[in-house]
C-alpha cells in the first residue's frame, strides 16, 4: 500500500510539471523566465498538478462561486485582453451593479507580494476571497460555496482528483484557484524575445525602450515592468473618491498610492488607472507630460510637474508599449474556457 | 497478590486521589499521564447569560438598551502557567468561540502534562502568521466568517445586534474587531491571564479538569473604554476604534470556579 503511494506520488510528481503546449511539446504550468526574480508564491504547499490546474480553472470560469451563479471571475478577467475586463471602466459585477476599481489584468503573479489596487489581500491563496465576499461582484459567503461545491455532481471527483481527498474544503479550493492562476505566465512579448537578442526593435521601438528607461523605469521597473511599491502619480488633489492605499494602512501619508501596475500587455488593458479614467495611451501620455496634480502624496519623482514628452517622444512610447503584448499568452489554450 | 491485597491497594488509590482533590497545592503522583483540560466559557451580560435569539435586551453603560444576534471570537495560544512559568502551550491552539453553537464555548485542549497549574493565559485574536499564510483550515477556514476579503487578515471578535441607539435604518450595530500589525498601531490581539484565585488546576491522567470563565459583553462595552452605539454604530475594519474594543475585550473575562474531579 505504501510502496503504490509511493509510485503513484512519484508519477505525480513527474507528471505534474508539464502539460502539453500548442507545439506538441511540453511546457511546464509554472517556471521561472529568464531574468525573472524568485516568486514569491512558491508552490511549496501547493505544487501544481494537471489536476489540481485543471480544478483550478473550471472554478475559475464557474458562475457557481457568485450569489445567483450569474458572474464568474472569468466575467471580469477574460484571457483575450490579458485577463483584465474588456472595454470596462469599472468592474461589472452581480445584478449589474458596479464596483469602483477598474478589473487588473492577471498575469505574473505569482511574483506579487500583495493584491488589488490598494494591495489589501496579502497571499494568492486568499484573494479570491475577496471578489466573492464583495456584495458589488460575487456577494456569495465561502460557506455556501462549499456547500453548492459539495452538492455538485462533477466537483467531488475533481477535488479527489486533485488533492486525493473528495472532502471539499475551503483551503483546497483556494489552492487550486492558486494553482491556475499562478501558472499565468505572460513572458513571451516581442520585447521579451528582443532582450533574448531573438528579434530585432524598429527604431521607433528602440527609441521607446530607452525613453521609457529614461522616465518610467524607477517605477514600472523591468523585468515585471512594475517595481510592486505604492505610489501617487499625480492623477488627483484630494482623495475623497478613493483612499487607496490609506484604506488599508489608515496612514494619512498613504493616501491617493495605488500599486504601481505592470504595463505587460497594456495595449489590450484600456482603460487605464484604478478606476479606468484614461481611455487611451496617449491620454496616459499627456497625464504625464501636464496633467499631474499637486498633492501632498504626490511621488517625489513626478512632484516637479512631471514628465516633458515632445510628441515624437509620446509616439515612440506608446509604439514600445505595444512591444510588451504577448499574443502567446493570450492564446494559451491552457488558459482558455 | 491475593484478594484483600488487591482491594488494599485499591483503597490506597482512592484515597490518594481523593486526597490531591482536597488539596490542590499537593503534587500529583509522579506515575500520573497528561489529561484534558476544558476552558468553559459562558457569555453574559453582567448578571444573564447571553440570549443569541435576540430576545433579551441588555444595557450598556452609557444608558442604551441592545440585544444581540451574533457573537464570535477567536481564542489561540492557550498556556497553562505554574506561579509565573509557563508549563504548556498548547501547539496550533486556534479556537473559535460562537455563541450559536454552544459546542464551541467548551475550548477542549488535550495532553496538558500531568501537574498543577494557577493560572492559563491566552490570546483574543490570531497571531499575525496566521493571517498572512494563505487558506488555513480548522477554526481558521475563512468559511467560518471571520476573514476580511478586501483586507487579508482574520476578524477576531464579532458582535452585531440591534440597538433604538443605532441611526441605522434597521437600527443595527456591528463591530468587527481584528488588526495584526504593529506597524501602524492596528494589532488586536489581546492577552488574556486567568488566575484561578488561590486555587490549583490539577492535571492528572483521565480525571477531569475544568477551568469556568465568564465573558461578559457589557464591560466590552465599558470597561475601560465607553462605547456608545449612538455615537459609532458599525467598525469593520482594524484600526481606530477597534482598538478601543479590544482593549475592552482583554477585560471581558473573569474567573469563575474549577472543577477537579
Ligand atoms: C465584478 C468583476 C470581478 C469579478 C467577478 C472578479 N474580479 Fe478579480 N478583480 C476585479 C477588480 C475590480 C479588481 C481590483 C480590485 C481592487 O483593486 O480593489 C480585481 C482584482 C483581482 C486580482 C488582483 C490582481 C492584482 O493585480 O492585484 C486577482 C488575482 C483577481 N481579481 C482574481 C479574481 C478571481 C479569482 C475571481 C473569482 C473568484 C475574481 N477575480 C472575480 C474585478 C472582478
Ligand atoms: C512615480 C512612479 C511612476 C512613474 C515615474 C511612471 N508611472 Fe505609470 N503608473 C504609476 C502608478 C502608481 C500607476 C497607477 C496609478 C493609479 O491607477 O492610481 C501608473 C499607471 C500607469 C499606466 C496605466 C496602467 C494600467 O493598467 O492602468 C500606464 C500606461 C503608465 N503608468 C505608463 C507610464 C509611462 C509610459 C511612464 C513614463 C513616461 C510612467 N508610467 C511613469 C507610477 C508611475
Amino acid at each position: 500500500m505504501k510502496n503504490t503511494l509511493g509510485i503513484v506520488g512519484l508519477i505525480v510528481v513527474l507528471l505534474s510539471a508539464c502539460s502539453k503546449s500548442e507545439d506538441g511539446g511540453t511546457k511546464p504550468f509554472f517556471y521561472i523566465p529568464d531574468g525573472f526574480p524568485d516568486p514569491v508564491y512558491q508552490f511549496q504547499n501547493n505544487p501544481v498538478t494537471p489536476e489540481g490546474f485543471a480544478l483550478g480553472k473550471k472554478l475559475f470560469y464557474d458562475p457557481i462561486l457568485s450569489r445567483d451563479s450569474t458572474i464568474a471571475c472569468g466575467s471580469c478577467h477574460q484571457q483575450f485582453v490579458a485577463f483584465a475586463h474588456s472595454d470596462h471602466r469599472l468592474s461589472h459585477g452581480i445584478n449589474n451593479l458596479l464596483g469602483n476599481r477598474n478589473s487588473p489584468a492577471l498575469f505574473n503573479i505569482a511574483w506579487f507580494p500583495n493584491f488589488m489596487w490598494d494591495g489589501g489581500v496579502n497571499h494568492l491563496e486568499v484573494q479570491p476571497l475577496a471578489p466573492i465576499g464583495n456584495p458589488v461582484e460575487m456577494d456569495e459567503t465561502m460557506a455556501n460555496v462549499i456547500m453548492k461545491l459539495k452538492r455538485s455532481n462533477s466537483y467531488p471527483a475533481l477535488f479527489e482528483a486533485a488533492f486525493g481527498s473528495d472532502t471539499i474544503t475551503t483551503q483546497a479550493t483556494m489552492r487550486a484557484m492558486a494553482q491556475f492562476m499562478g501558472s499565468m505566465i505572460s513572458a513571451d512579448s516581442k520585447y521579451d524575445k528582443y532582450k533574448d537578442g531573438k528579434v530585432n526593435f524598429t527604431n521607433a521601438e528602440l527609441s521607446g525602450l530607452q525613453l521609457f528607461r529614461a522616465k518610467c523605469e524607477s517605477c514600472h521597473k523591468e523585468p515585471l515592468l512594475t517595481d510592486m511599491s505604492f505610489r501617487n502619480n499625480g492623477l488627483d488633489a484630494n482623495f475623497n473618491k478613493d483612499a487607496g492605499r490609506a484604506k488599508i494602512t489608515t496612514l494619512p501619508q498613504d493616501s491617493g498610492l495605488f500599486r504601481v501596475p505592470s504595463l505587460r500587455n497594456v495595449v489590450l488593458t484600456y482603460p487605464y488607472m484604478h478606476d479606468g479614467r484614461l481611455e487611451k495611451l496617449m491620454d496616459v501620455m499627456n497625464h504625464y507630460h501636464s496633467g499631474i496634480q499637486l498633492s501632498s502624496t504626490l511621488d517625489p519623482l513626478l512632484s516637479t510637474g512631471g514628465i516633458p514628452l515632445t510628441a515624437m517622444e509620446k509616439n515612440d512610447l506608446i509604439t514600445f508599449l505595444g512591444t510588451l503584448t504577448d499574443y502567446t499568452f493570450i492564446h494559451d489554450n491552457r488558459f482558455k474556457e | 497478590m491475593n484478594k484483600s491485597k488487591l482491594v488494599l491497594a485499591g483503597l490506597c488509590l482512592i484515597s490518594v486521589s481523593f486526597f490531591s482533590c482536597k488539596d490542590d497545592k499537593e503534587d500529583p503522583a509522579p506515575s500520573s499521564g497528561p489529561g484534558t483540560v476544558t476552558l468553559d466559557i459562558t457569555n453574559v451580560a453582567g448578571a444573564v447569560n447571553v440570549d443569541e435569539t435576540g430576545g433579551t435586551y441588555y444595557t450598556n453603560s452609557s444608558g442604551e438598551s441592545f440585544n444581540v444576534s451574533k457573537l464570535k471570537y477567536y481564542i489561540s495560544k492557550v498556556q497553562f502557567y505554574n506561579v509565573d512559568s509557563m508549563m504548556y502551550e498548547m501547539p496550533e491552539s486556534y479556537f473559535l468561540v460562537d455563541e450559536s453553537n454552544q459546542a464551541t464555548t467548551k475550548l477542549e485542549i488535550p495532553d496538558v502534562p500531568a501537574g498543577s497549574y494557577t493560572s492559563v493565559r491566552f490570546t483574543i485574536g490570531v497571531d499575525s502568521t496566521r493571517n498572512v499564510s494563505g487558506a488555513q483550515t480548522g477554526a481558521l477556514d475563512p468559511a467560518n466568517d471571520m476573514f476580511w476579503g478586501w483586507s487579508s487578515g482574520y476578524i477576531f471578535y464579532k458582535i452585531e445586534g440591534k440597538s433604538p441607539a443605532s441611526s441605522q435604518p434597521d437600527s443595527s450595530f456591528m463591530y468587527h474587531i481584528g488588526g495584526f500589525k504593529n506597524s501602524n498601531s492596528t494589532n488586536a490581539n489581546r492577552e488574556v491571564e486567568i488566575d484561578f484565585a488561590g486555587e490549583s488546576l490539577i492535571v492528572n491522567g483521565a480525571r477531569e479538569a475544568e477551568i469556568h470563565m465568564l465573558a461578559d459583553v457589557l464591560k466590552v462595552f465599558s470597561t475601560p473604554n465607553t462605547i456608545s452605539i449612538a455615537a459609532f454604530n458599525t467598525h469593520m475594519a482594524p484600526g481606530g476604534n477597534a482598538i478601543l474594543i479590544a482593549d475592552n475585550y482583554a477585560q471581558m473575562f473573569s474567573f469563575e470556579h474549577l472543577h477537579n474531579d
